[in-house]
């Protein structure tokens, strides 16, 4: 059959079944690799191809699914060779059909970054071997499935897009709740593939035909009308001697109703055989596919958390350094952790997408953007706005994500379109359009619409269908120029009715220079939703915006019943303005003759802790409190502690605690010009490579910064070269190593004898569950550190020395 | 298989917050209340288990400690647990947030493991016995001196990477984190299996149980 009728749903496609449960009927032994079953079984493996062909598959997947590097370690093989000669081995049984044969790839068998240890440019290079080796074979096309992780997806797909021309069928594994067992949702998978360039997108494994079907449905609603959907299920669930529940009768029934559900191409996976098959084809020959009917909508997506921009959507503005020193200060030591905290407030405040930007003069804007990227989704499932006007920085940050982000932004010149827009399409991201050119901003709102046009006109030459474009009509400042506002309004009612586009306002630029900027904000920002603003981006930790936001969508009916309404405010009051300055912020009520602060770290209260501080900072100086307060605080906790009278959970308790006070210190200082905190020397932490297991790390992280130390935390699974090269670079007197596991303990001795090779003269404490005193010697350790408290006394120790 | 959560059991959260036998204050009470609620709604847990012909195993790679264990048996079970990548997540999130709070989910999380390990088991063991055998209890890759690489195998053979969404790293740690591997040996005798003992256990030299004169076992 020709390639192209696989895609024009003028009849159903048939795929073959299963491969694994067929080889292990026909022989297989547990503890063979059935991905050498062209070498070990040749006879068996065609005859099981060709006996699919027989059957009416109009499509045979080479015995390919599980070759990769890893997996053919020594086997005697290499990919090239294997995936040759399994692709040779489908052609034959695919000739007398004229059947097409697909290079099969299936997941790696490890989780990548961060859940696990593999990172995304050693996935992609892993399938790029695949893919290389695929397309010398001759394979008609490639079918990427079983995927249950939307991140090796994405490296699988980008890997087969840039190493071959071949159409690429992508396919993910849902479990009966509608999500992967990473929690993948369908819709996340539908748009992030299709974006990333998929020919046809599919569910296969896991379930049987009546379990998939309600998610093919889903499926064919977010996919662009170009793109078909396939699915290839399992011969129903299944029983517990490891069968399954459906015969070729009873699975033929069952797909009968893919028919109408909009799915053009139908396969079976495991269990199937080919009677299954045959009694498919014999079900769908007669019949033609359904319309697939997409549902057009603005959609933007991590792997659990799909957002369709249907009205107005918080994005959080807070990671972006302009204006903000703390944020300036952790981005120039390469210290994510400050973004991350920032990301999970702004989470938990209500953003819905969060801005991230990592422009910032002197440092590696690619690089850093790339790292924020990287560990912001690791620690909330927002979709992102990846904030540069740099095609590098963008490419980068674009290639990393999980899902699918906005760029902001183009804007209407000729250079910025032509650049950035086709990293947009390659990646699938929807774009921002600010309306600027090269000439300035036009001060009328039928100049803006002019280059909103412009912009638009060049996403549609770019492939970048029109929900996906975002035009800015710019805030300007009230202050500076009064007229203005009412014009960016009007520019983007005008932009939103002429060019069906959605809109974004960066809205707290309007009070820049004005005392209670919140006030204006939020009246600038109830006007804009008025107006058709969609993207919002503003800081949801202002309590009124976002009550503002919840109100208006009270009042034009989206929050049905006031049901979000009601859940963000029951029991709250308003409070009026004598009592709100009385109430809020109240330390703790200071015990006689005693110290707020030192009593609330000491109880482990957190909120009293910070209020504490920033009252007593009114008085006292941020080092004096520091050593006069806070550490004394600490030192009672931690002898506590020691002497068995104090727990680890108080301990913890205690000690976030006093990082919100020291939170308050270091704004405090960053709000003076003086710039540093008060810092009493530099320790270097990391997790060895190949460890995933880092708590104990950052239990020592948190009480080392509790009492002064600065922290290069360079997190988990970290590298020798890595290590060596932060204390090159910070010259850290003393660094800290933790493992947890006998398997990665090699790890940190070897971390270990790189810091002597650099003849770094730092001194080294290891941690860790099955680390001892002694083991620490024989790794050449310089310190033992049985536990957190330990840590921080052996950094007195290393630094009392000095 | 899908394997409903049941809650961690307390005392054993508060030994792995070393705090083993404490009556925990008001403040940390509410704190392991919250941490029991985030790892409720984020864990996933699923479960694999598999019978096994006794040469499956390379004892002579396994360890005395096991063979021990499965001394009498002639086939074995394989089994697997997780909670889910969510947890994981939960816990990456807390770590950037609340140290206290991510220590408190982290024990939970290891804590709460154990019932989806006796469900898991349970099932084997109600399949074993229908057919007149009798199950020792689990066995884990790292107790004794039986090596974390068996993790590997394990997983293969139980295909849990398509099963549950149970992967193991190059350095054989087990992802997600909160998951469990086990194996049991089945005997057409009544069989109870031998604990490992702190004869090979890597942390007898500072382990505080055998300080205080006790085992991890009781």
């Amino acid at each position: 059959m020709r390639i192209e009728e696989l895609f024009d749903r003028r009849r159903f496609i048939i795929l073959d079944g299963g491969m694994g449960t067929q080889l292990q009927q026909c022989g297989l032994q547990p503890g063979q690799l059935p991905e050498l079953a062209a070498f070990t079984m040749p006879r068996t493996l065609e005859a099981i191809h060709r006996d699919y062909a027989a059957a009416g598959a109009d499509v045979l997947l080479a015995n390919t699914f599980g070759i990769n590097e890893k997996k053919l370690e020594g086997s005697g093989y290499r990919v090239e060779q294997a995936v040759a000669a399994s692709v040779a081995c489908a052609r034959r049984a695919a000739a007398p059909s004229g059947a097409l044969v697909a290079l099969d790839i299936g997941p790696l068998g490890e989780l990548l970054q961060p859940a696990g240890s593999l990172s995304f440019a050693e996935a992609c290079r892993r399938f790029s071997v695949v893919v290389r080796a695929g397309a010398a074979a001759g394979a008609d096309l490639i079918v990427i499935e079983t995927m249950t992780d939307l991140y090796e997806l994405k490296a699988a797909l980008l890997a087969a897009k840039e190493n071959s021309s071949l159409p690429v069928l992508a396919s993910m594994s849902f479990e009966s709740r509608g999500r992967t067992f990473t929690g993948c949702t369908v819709e996340s998978f539908g748009i992030t593939a299709a974006g990333l360039g998929a020919a046809a997108v599919g569910i296969n494994c896991s379930l049987g035909p009546a379990e998939i079907l309600p998610f093919a449905k889903r499926l064919c609603r977010v996919v662009p009308a170009g793109v078909p959907v396939f699915v290839k299920p399992n011969a129903g669930l299944p029983n517990p001697d490891g069968s399954y529940d459906l015969d070729a009768e009873g699975f033929a029934a069952a797909m009968q109703a893919y028919a109408a559900s909009g799915v053009s191409i139908v396969g079976g996976c495991c269990g199937t055989t080919p009677g299954y098959i045959r009694r498919l084809k014999e079900t769908f020959a007669p019949l033609v596919p359904a319309q697939k009917i997409p549902v057009r909508a603005s959609r933007l997506c991590s792997p659990v958390r799909c957002v369709e921009v249907g009205g107005v959507t918080v994005v959080g503005e807070r990671i972006n350094p302009t204006g903000k020193k703390r944020l300036q200060q952790a981005l120039r030591e390469g210290d994510s952790a400050y973004a991350c905290a920032q990301a999970v407030a702004q989470a938990e405040a209500g953003a819905e997408l969060l801005d991230v930007n990592a422009g910032l003069p002197g440092i590696d804007e690619a690089a850093t953007l790339e790292r924020l990227v990287q560990q912001i989704q690791a620690v909330t499932d927002l979709p992102l706005q990846l904030d540069s006007t740099d095609p590098a920085a963008l490419e980068r940050a674009l290639r990393v994500y999980n899902g699918k982000p906005v760029v902001n932004s183009v804007n209407g010149e000729q250079k910025s379109l032509d650049t950035i827009l086709p990293l947009c399409k390659k990646y699938g991201a929807a774009v921002v359009g600010l309306t600027l050119d090269e000439h300035g901003i036009p001060p009328t709102a039928e100049g803006r619409l002019a280059i909103a046009r412009r912009i638009a006109a060049a996403a549609d030459a770019a492939g970048i269908p029109r929900e996906d474009v975002y035009i800015d009509c710019l805030t300007l400042t009230v202050s500076a120029e009064q007229d203005a506002a009412a014009e960016t309004l009007r520019a983007l009612a005008l932009c939103k009715r002429e060019l069906g586009v959605r809109t974004v306002l960066g809205v707290s630029n309007i009070s820049f220079g004005l005392p209670c900027r919140g006030y204006m904000n939020t009246a600038f920002l109830t006007l804009a939703m008025q107006a058709g603003l969609d993207l919002a981006i503003m800081n949801p930790n202002t309590p009124e915006m976002m009550a503002a936001v919840r109100a208006y969508r009270v009042l034009t009916g989206q929050d049905a019943r006031c049901a979000a309404y009601v859940e963000a405010y029951a029991g709250q009051q308003l409070q009026t303005v004598a009592v709100a300055s009385a109430a809020q912020g109240q330390p703790a009520a200071p015990a006689q003759g005693g110290d707020a602060l030192a009593e609330a770290i000491r109880r482990g209260l957190k909120a009293e802790a910070g209020a504490a501080a920033a009252e007593a900072l009114k008085t006292r100086a941020p080092l004096d409190l520091v050593n006069g307060s806070l550490i004394p605080a600490l030192d009672a906790v931690g002898d506590g502690f020691e002497k068995g009278t104090l727990f680890l959970p108080q301990l913890l308790q205690a000690a976030a605690a006093a990082q919100a006070a020291f939170e308050a210190v270091k704004n405090a200082i960053a709000a003076t010009a003086q710039g540093d905190a008060p810092a009493r020397g530099r320790i270097v932490l990391a997790t060895v490579k190949g460890d995933i297991h880092d708590i104990g790390k950052n239990i020592v992280r948190v009480i080392l910064e509790n009492y002064g130390y600065d922290v290069t935390d360079l997190g988990r699974d970290v590298a020798p070269e890595t290590v060596v090269e932060a204390v090159r670079r910070t010259g850290a007197p003393l660094v800290g190593l933790s493992a947890l596991m006998t398997t990665t303990v090699p790890s940190m001795e070897a971390t270990i004898a790189a810091l002597r090779a650099a003849g770094l003269p730092c001194r080294i404490m290891v941690g860790g569950a099955v680390l001892t005193p002694s083991y620490a010697e024989k790794i050449g350790a310089d310190f033992y550190a049985k536990d957190a408290k330990a840590s921080a006394d052996i950094a007195k120790q290393v630094f009392a020395e000095r | 298989m899908e394997i409903a959560y049941r809650p961690a059991d307390r005392r054993l959260v508060l030994r792995y917050l070393g705090a083993a036998g404490w009556a925990p204050d008001a403040a940390t009470a509410v704190l392991l209340d919250k941490a029991e609620a985030l790892v409720r709604q984020a864990a996933t847990p699923r479960g694999i288990w598999r019978p096994l012909p006794l040469a499956a195993l390379d004892l002579q790679a396994a360890g005395g400690d096991l063979a021990r264990h499965l001394q009498g048996c002639r086939s074995l079970v394989y089994m697997a647990a997780t909670l889910g990548t969510g947890v994981d997540a939960l816990l990456r999130r807390l770590e950037v947030t609340d140290i206290a709070l991510c220590a408190a989910a982290d024990a939970t999380a290891s804590a709460a493991i154990e019932p989806v390990c006796d469900a898991v088991e349970a099932d084997a063991r109600a399949r074993v016995q229908a057919q007149g055998n009798f199950m020792t209890g689990r066995y884990s890759p790292g107790y004794g001196d039986c090596p974390l690489d068996l993790q590997a195998e394990l997983c293969r053979a139980l295909d849990t990477p398509r099963g549950i969404g149970l992967t193991v790293t190059p350095q054989k740690l087990l992802v997600p984190r909160k998951s469990v591997t086990a194996i049991l040996g089945v005997a057409d005798h009544p069989v109870a299996g031998a604990r490992a003992g702190c004869a090979h256990c890597l942390l007898r030299e500072t382990c505080a149980y055998r300080k205080r004169g006790t085992t991890c076992a009781n």
